[in-house]
């Protein structure tokens, strides 16, 4: 190996990044197709034309370390910059994405490769440096090299003017969504959107906080249906069976009058009374799937549960009393014998994602489970979602409307029912029924037809967390572990 | 900005070429040209600068 190999390399190196990506945006992509890249594609071209500048630094005075470290941050800073444009388009569905496609990949999908074949490239031409290279006067250029800085010089020229063209002098910058390149200046669009004010955040929208009933407006009249029926108070009962923390669902299975009750990582099977653990397990939530807090659970087949957590992920156990503790380690933190794992996964959704749930109800005349979104500072909304129990695939997503034969309206004011925070649910004699902690009211759901037939005031309840019927009575359990038993609403408004 | 971007860059350039002996001016043109560059991406994304993972 010579010692201009390197610098050979280099110059192709650089020739490749000038011809291609750099010189056939500008003057093909431009140029002829019009194509004008948003504000983040600027950078994106940017940042290699700082590579293959640094380039020609190399070429001129050496692998001076300056030159090396800048041209390995500019690459890092590229497959970054990449990572978080193709980002935004990572959800969609297939061939669906921003500007044009270059060999069935968008153009800010390819820069995240060119970089990372940029710091590959360094890594490779450092292997083949000697000793001593770097040089205190500039070298003497070769042909190619100075045709390369031609070259370069006439790609850089040419992404001035389509700058110019396309975003303008100082203090116009690019744009998010901007309009295909023309010559004519008639044509051209300069802005100044990205100078107004937005809020600066790390995570944008993955930044939702975890859902917490504390603090929540418990007080019916308050609530977005303004006065309603009244469920009445009956008689409490407080949990004294040990639990491992706070309660967080109820739920009855009228089969063999037993409760399920979980925490945020212990499921309980109570009998009818309340007074005694049947059956107890501690999952381990860290296992596989991320299963976070549980927030749901609902008896599902004869002896079968399933706890729900707050991310709509899932764990369905069966009841045994001859589980293999040592095959069971894995799955649970304690009582390794008293279950066994039938499933662990996670629920998707649509209308319902980006928002957390608290509550899972189970239809068994359906087969279908069902979940109620919590809001959050990002998104509002009351959706339902009903999964199949064979597949445990979402099936149907809606918002619930009011429907005026039942009696029901807003109150006055910018009111919605998507202010209810659902924290427990339970479907009873083909409607879904939830409780939300937020203004203690139980709204009764008709699945079938995407309405809300009765809302009912439940005062007095402290932070409620879950719901369970059982015969003429509905279980309101408490953060407190009292469970407030209230007559059962009547059976719901019928449409009229 | 990308134009006023695109003019540091050609000056770089041209001192590389045509004035070599003007290193330290070039070097802090590509310099200001990368800190310019960081600036105008992180403006664009400042409203979810992490790329939008399901963290």
């Amino acid at each position: 190996m010579t010692r201009n190999t390197p610098y050979g390399v280099l110059t192709l190196a650089v020739l490749a990044l000038v011809v291609g990506p750099i010189g056939t945006a500008v003057f093909v992509l431009g140029f002829v197709y019009g194509d004008s890249p948003c504000v983040l594609c600027w950078a994106q071209r940017t940042g290699m034309v700082l590579i293959a500048l640094v380039g020609l630094f190399v070429l001129r005075y050496g692998p001076r370390p300056r030159y090396v470290g800048l041209g390995v941050l500019i690459g890092a800073w590229g497959v970054f910059m990449g990572l978080r444009h193709s980002s935004l388009h990572l959800g969609r569905d297939v061939g669906q994405g921003f500007s044009v496609e270059i060999f069935g990949a968008h153009t800010y999908t390819w820069s995240m490769f060119i970089y990372w074949v940029c710091i590959v490239a360094m890594g490779v031409l450092l292997l083949m440096l000697r000793d001593g290279e770097a040089t205190a006067t500039p070298r003497q250029l070769r042909p190619i090299e100075r045709l390369t800085m031609w070259l370069f010089l006439v790609a850089a020229a040419g992404n001035a003017v389509q700058a110019f063209a396309s975003t303008g002098p100082p203090p116009y910058m690019g744009q998010g969504d901007p309009i295909r390149f023309s010559f004519t200046p008639a044509n051209w669009v300069w802005s100044l959107e990205e100078w107004s004010p937005a809020p600066v955040s790390l995570r944008g929208r993955w930044g939702i906080a975890k859902p917490d009933i504390a603090g929540l407006e418990s007080d019916p009249e308050r609530g977005p249906l303004g006065t309603l029926p009244v469920l009445s108070e009956k008689r409490r009962i407080h949990l004294s069976m040990p639990f491992d923390g706070p309660v967080t669902d109820l739920a009855y299975d009228r089969t063999d009058d037993r409760f399920l009750i979980t925490t945020e990582k212990g499921i309980y099977i109570a009998d009818g009374t309340l007074s005694r653990v049947l059956r107890r397990t501690i999952v381990d939530t860290g296992f596989s799937v991320d299963l976070a807090r549980f927030g749901g659970a609902t008896f599902v087949e004869r002896g079968t549960v399933m706890a729900l957590s707050e991310n709509k992920s899932y764990v369905i156990l069966r009841e045994s009393d001859r589980a293999d503790a040592a095959k069971n380690f894995r799955f649970f933190l304690e009582s390794f014998d008293e279950f066994d794992e039938v499933a662990r996964s996670r629920l998707t959704t649509v209308r319902a994602r980006m928002m957390y749930v608290l509550s899972v109800a189970f239809d068994p005349e359906s087969g279908s489970f069902y979940t109620v979104t919590v809001p959050n500072a990002k998104v509002k909304r009351l959706v339902v979602s009903r999964f199949d129990r064979r597949d445990m695939t979402l099936s149907e997503e809606f918002t619930p409307a009011l429907d005026s034969s039942t009696g029901l309206a807003l109150a006055a004011g910018e009111r919605s029912i998507n202010e209810y925070y659902v924290a427990g649910a339970a479907c009873e004699g083909g409607h879904l029924y939830a409780l939300s902690a937020a203004f203690n009211t139980l709204v009764v759901i008709d699945p079938g037809g995407h309405r809300i037939a009765g809302a009912y005031a439940v005062p007095g309840l402290a932070r409620p967390v879950g719901l369970a019927f059982k015969g003429t009575e509905a279980y309101i359990l408490g953060e407190d572990r009292t469970v407030t038993v209230v007559e059962a609403p009547g059976l719901p408004l019928s449409r009229e | 900005m990308e134009f006023l971007n695109f003019l540091l860059i050609c000056s770089a350039g041209f001192l590389v070429l045509r004035r070599p002996q003007r290193e330290r001016l070039a070097f802090g043109l590509l310099v200001a040209s990368t800190l310019l560059t960081v600036i105008l991406f992180l403006i664009g994304t400042r409203t979810s600068i992490l790329p939008g993972f399901n963290y």
